[in-house]
């Protein structure tokens, strides 16, 4: 950690696609400016969209980096990994770590994303579920599948369906529970429903409609000498795996900016330069909502390239710039020639 | 697979930083690893200052710790910050998640893991307060979570906790509870970091006994294996627990041991116990023997065999008292007043002090003569896997008794000629009758001052010191890495080789013609085999900690020829690194004299 008088203190708080953009665009607007990540994660930045590859065989984290150590001495990015935020006091600019240390900041950019999502009916069923948003949760989960093992997959947001397509791919066995988060954040119609659904099919996933079988009645340890979990629906059928994985969407991690002076709803509110209404404190990723004037609402953007652009834009505007929001792909959810799904969420650089 | 692991352990003073190194060395070793191991604590008795428990863990020999540690485990963060740098990329820095004060900016360890290293924050304090009620076992939590993370068998950590604390039931059960905290943390976390431990390489000597032992411990089992049978001392850090041990140790095999008021009263009591023809010892440091310097003059004159075991600390004066320095070597060989030479011996490792030890002894009867065996803090405090042969190597009696007398004739003490040894008598030896004072004195030892017997004596003195060069079974120095001539000659005596050697040894690796000699007699000195090795060298570098090069000072009064200097007072060992960049420099010079 280093302290120099009269620079300007750029906080980011989240290591993801958009934090690390927004450092990385602070540091060569400002080259003089301290820049310092907040993240949770033990790791730096990794590209969550390579987690399927540890299904084939990729568990060393540091095939996962973005860039390596050097990068971030090289850029003078200080990165405090390890570290919760407790608060932020928007008047006095601080922020409260969950260790009892108080850091100052000039700005503060909120990029915090979001964590998986679990309905509430579930909750109680956590521990027997295998959760897939960061590299830890990954490589545990990979460590518990057998080769052509099992995969119980709940919910089936796009971030579930690119690991389908890799879990099918390398062999194994997805039985998707599909509900109202399936195909999330895509928008789908219930007249394009069948047709995604026969794509998943096509695709080699198998579908249980939960809503056919009452929904799920609880999560259980398989038995003795059979599969890992057992998903009991309300209607009596039941199915065995050796894995129950959830994938409900992303919730924003906001809770920690209750108090602080910025509006909330679901995620930050964020006029289109991406500031809130706290000063100096701006939000970028999934954890904000922007104002669209064409469609009078806030509303979340997703996906790779969006969320990478809000980060950079956030940081420009940090620095001086002035610029709105302006979504960089597109949103639709398709079915390719031979018939299987492809969403512009699962591309990425 | 070779295992190679740096751990350190930093806090404060009643964290139980250095308790906790001693278990985690204790079972480490008792699993079969090599372990290096050097303590660092405050001067002060109470207070809040820094204690480092750093070891390496090997399962090839070492000779020195690392520069960098692979593990980094913090009690305090307000001390072990500092060191948060000394971890290398994809090590671990395990530290208290929490803290119960509020912390200005920078203040948590979080702040200062680099984008290389991996963190591991724990909540220490909680578990401990969960597992035993308070969160006085922080740092077994600590050993618990290590155990777990890196796949030690917990038995071995088990054991060496008992042994810690036997006798204590309710510290044993506290740590138990405590250390099953960690390693249950251990086994929901997820290990990032590369630092793994192979299998251990069990060292097997037929006969033979492998211990975990410093310094201080080896010196003591060395004098204990060679028969001493009376010690007098003063305590003073770093060498007070040589009497400490000797303390618990001598009455159980008939020894006496006596802590006198001062060091002058221990080294006189000394010399009288020699003059009575006991093996007899003391141990302090520069200060103690800055006041044993006269008495060691009457022991010079008199001829009569005393050791002193000596542990240089920062100086001068009450100096740095909890830190290493070699500065106490000019002292050591010339300290004193008139010319009162001495036999000095450095080890240079653990097993050396056991050796040393044991033959300052036998050197000071042989030669009749003071002898001091010279080491330092960092020596006293550092713990190595030694292994003790089945009987130790020490001849019991090397006394040259004057035997029966020729009817008529006189027994003369001080008899002159020969070998320059002359028989000694102890009091109340028939026939032996003699007199000892510190006036110069004839053949007879009585007070003599005529210019010729001050210049025989002077000389008988001298030259009987030079014996012991050939002492049978002692290595007075030793050459290690490339044979014939080298461009590099690292030469270093004492704790500092260690540091050397494994520079030497990194220089060859990368391609860099060397070699290295470790001088262990430093009086008298053994010149020709010395000279022999600096005139393979084309370069001689001699690393050592003091400000002032005293070894290479004593190089050069013996062996004309330049050295290059490379003297330090950090109050710590010298780093590899340091010695490392020097060798290659002084390698480098080869190609700028070719290419001038």
């Amino acid at each position: 950690m280093t302290k120099t008088k009269n620079v300007r203190h750029h906080v980011v708080i989240g290591s993801g696609v958009a934090g690390s953009q927004a450092a990385e665009t602070l540091r060569e607007r400002e080259p003089d400016a301290r820049v310092t990540i907040l993240t949770l994660s033990s790791l730096l930045f990794y590209n969550r969209y390579d987690l399927p590859k540890v299904f084939r065989g990729h568990r060393d984290w540091r095939e996962f980096l973005a860039f390596p150590a050097e990068y971030y001495k090289d850029h003078r990015i200080e990165v405090r990994r390890c570290s919760r935020v407790a608060g932020v006091d928007g008047s006095r600019r601080t922020i409260a770590l969950e260790h009892k240390e108080e850091i100052r900041f000039d700005t503060l950019l909120v990029a915090s994303g979001g964590r998986g999502y679990i309905p509430e009916e579930l909750a109680d069923f956590r521990p027997l579920m295998h959760p897939f948003s960061s590299y830890t949760e990954a490589v545990t989960a990979a460590g518990v599948v057998p080769e052509r093992g099992h995969v119980i997959m709940l919910g089936g947001d796009m971030i579930g369906l690119d690991l389908a397509r890799t879990l099918v791919d390398t062999r194994h066995r997805v039985t998707l529970v599909a509900g109202p988060q399936t195909f999330w954040p895509h928008e789908v119609d219930e007249d394009e429903r069948p047709g995604l659904i026969a794509a998943l099919e096509k695709m080699g996933v198998e579908v249980v409609e939960a809503a056919d079988a009452g929904g799920i009645a609880s999560i259980e340890q398989g038995a003795r000498g059979l599969s890992a979990r057992r998903v009991l629906f309300k209607d009596g059928t039941e199915l065995y795996g050796d894995v129950v994985m959830p994938f409900f969407g992303l919730s924003p991690s906001v809770e920690f900016m209750l108090g602080s002076g910025t509006d909330i709803e679901r995620g930050l509110l964020v006029n289109p330069a991406l500031r809130t209404t706290g000063e100096g404190i701006y939000a970028a990723g999934d954890v904000c909502q922007i104002w669209s004037d064409a469609e009078k609402r806030y509303r979340f953007f997703y996906g790779w390239k969006n969320v990478r652009a809000m980060g950079e834009l956030a940081a420009r505007n940090i620095t001086g710039g002035d610029e709105p929001w302006v979504p960089v792909q597109d949103e639709k959810l398709r079915i390719d020639g031979q018939g299987k799904l492809q969403s512009p969420f699962w591309e990425y650089e | 697979m070779a295992t190679d692991i740096q751990i350190s352990i930093v806090g404060s003073a009643g964290d139980g930083t250095i308790a906790a190194g001693e278990i985690l060395r204790n079972a480490l070793a008792g699993m079969g690893y090599k372990v290096i191991s050097f303590d660092v604590y405050p001067p002060e008795i109470r207070g809040f200052g820094k204690c480092i428990a750093r070891m390496r863990i090997t399962t090839e020999q070492a000779y020195s710790l690392k520069h960098k540690s692979d593990v980094l485990v913090s009690l305090d963060d307000s001390h072990a910050i500092a060191h948060a740098n000394e971890v290398r990329d994809c090590g671990a820095v395990i530290y208290e998640q929490g803290s119960i004060v509020r912390l200005p900016e920078g203040g948590h360890m979080s702040a200062h893991i680099g984008p290389g290293q991996l963190p591991y924050p724990l909540p220490i304090r909680e578990l401990s307060e969960k597992s035993t009620g308070a969160n006085r076992s922080r740092n077994i939590v600590v050993l618990g979570f290590i155990a777990g993370l890196f796949n030690l068998p917990a038995e071995g950590f088990r054991k060496a906790i008992g042994k810690k604390f036997r006798n204590k039931a309710a510290a044993v059960e506290a740590s138990e509870a405590a250390f099953k905290a960690g390693l249950d943390y251990a086994a929901k976390t997820f290990k990032l970091d590369d630092v793994s431990f192979g299998p251990p390489v069990a060292t097997v000597v037929a006969g033979a006994t492998v211990e975990m032992i410093n310094g201080n411990a080896a010196i003591v089992r060395g004098a204990l294996d060679a028969g001493i049978d009376t010690f007098f001392g003063y305590p003073i850090t770093p060498a007070t627990s040589i009497m400490e041990r000797l303390a618990s140790e001598m009455p159980k095999r008939g020894g006496r041991l006596l802590q006198t008021e001062d060091e002058i009263s221990a080294i006189s009591a000394v010399i009288g116990a020699g003059f009575a023809g006991a093996r007899a010892a003391t141990s302090t440091s520069g200060p103690g023997l800055s006041l044993m310097a006269e008495m060691l003059g009457m022991g010079v004159i008199g001829e009569v065999p005393a050791v002193l075991f000596v542990s240089q600390r920062g100086g001068p004066s009450t100096g740095m008292p909890t830190k290493t320095e070699q500065s106490d070597l000019h002292m050591a060989v010339y300290g004193g007043h008139g010319d009162a030479p001495r036999i000095v011996i450095a080890p240079t490792n653990v097993d050396g002090c056991y050796r040393c030890a044991g033959k300052a002894f036998e050197m000071a009867e042989a030669y009749q003569t003071p002898v001091i065996v010279l080491i330092d803090l960092y020596l006293s405090n550092r713990y190595e896997t030694v292994v003790f042969p089945a009987r130790p190597p020490f001849e019991a009696d090397l006394n040259r008794r004057p035997g029966k007398q020729a009817a008529g004739a006189q027994y003369k003490r001080y008899a002159l000629g020969g070998d320059d040894i002359s028989p000694r008598a102890v009091p109340g030896e028939k026939g032996g009758m003699h007199v000892v004072t510190g006036l110069e004195h004839n053949e007879l030892g009585r007070p003599n001052d005529s210019a010729e017997l001050h210049a025989a004596m002077s000389r008988k003195r001298h030259e009987k010191l030079k014996l012991a060069l050939n002492h049978p079974d002692f290595t007075k120095f030793k050459r290690f890495g490339d044979e014939g001539p080298v461009d590099v000659g690292v030469m270093s005596w004492g704790s500092n080789f260690g540091e050397c050697l494994e520079a030497m040894l990194k220089a060859r690796a990368e391609g860099i013609r060397c070699a290295a000699m470790k001088v262990v007699m430093l009086s008298p000195f053994p010149t020709e085999g010395v000279a022999s090795f600096m005139a393979d060298c084309r370069e001689v570098l001699v690393p050592e900690l003091n400000y002032q090069g005293q070894f290479a000072n004593l190089l050069q009064a013996n062996i004309a020829r330049p050295v290059t200097r490379l003297d330090r007072v950090p109050g710590e060992p010298m780093k590899v690194e340091e010695i490392l960049e020097e060798i290659r420099r002084l390698a480098g010079n080869k190609a700028a004299q070719k290419a001038a």
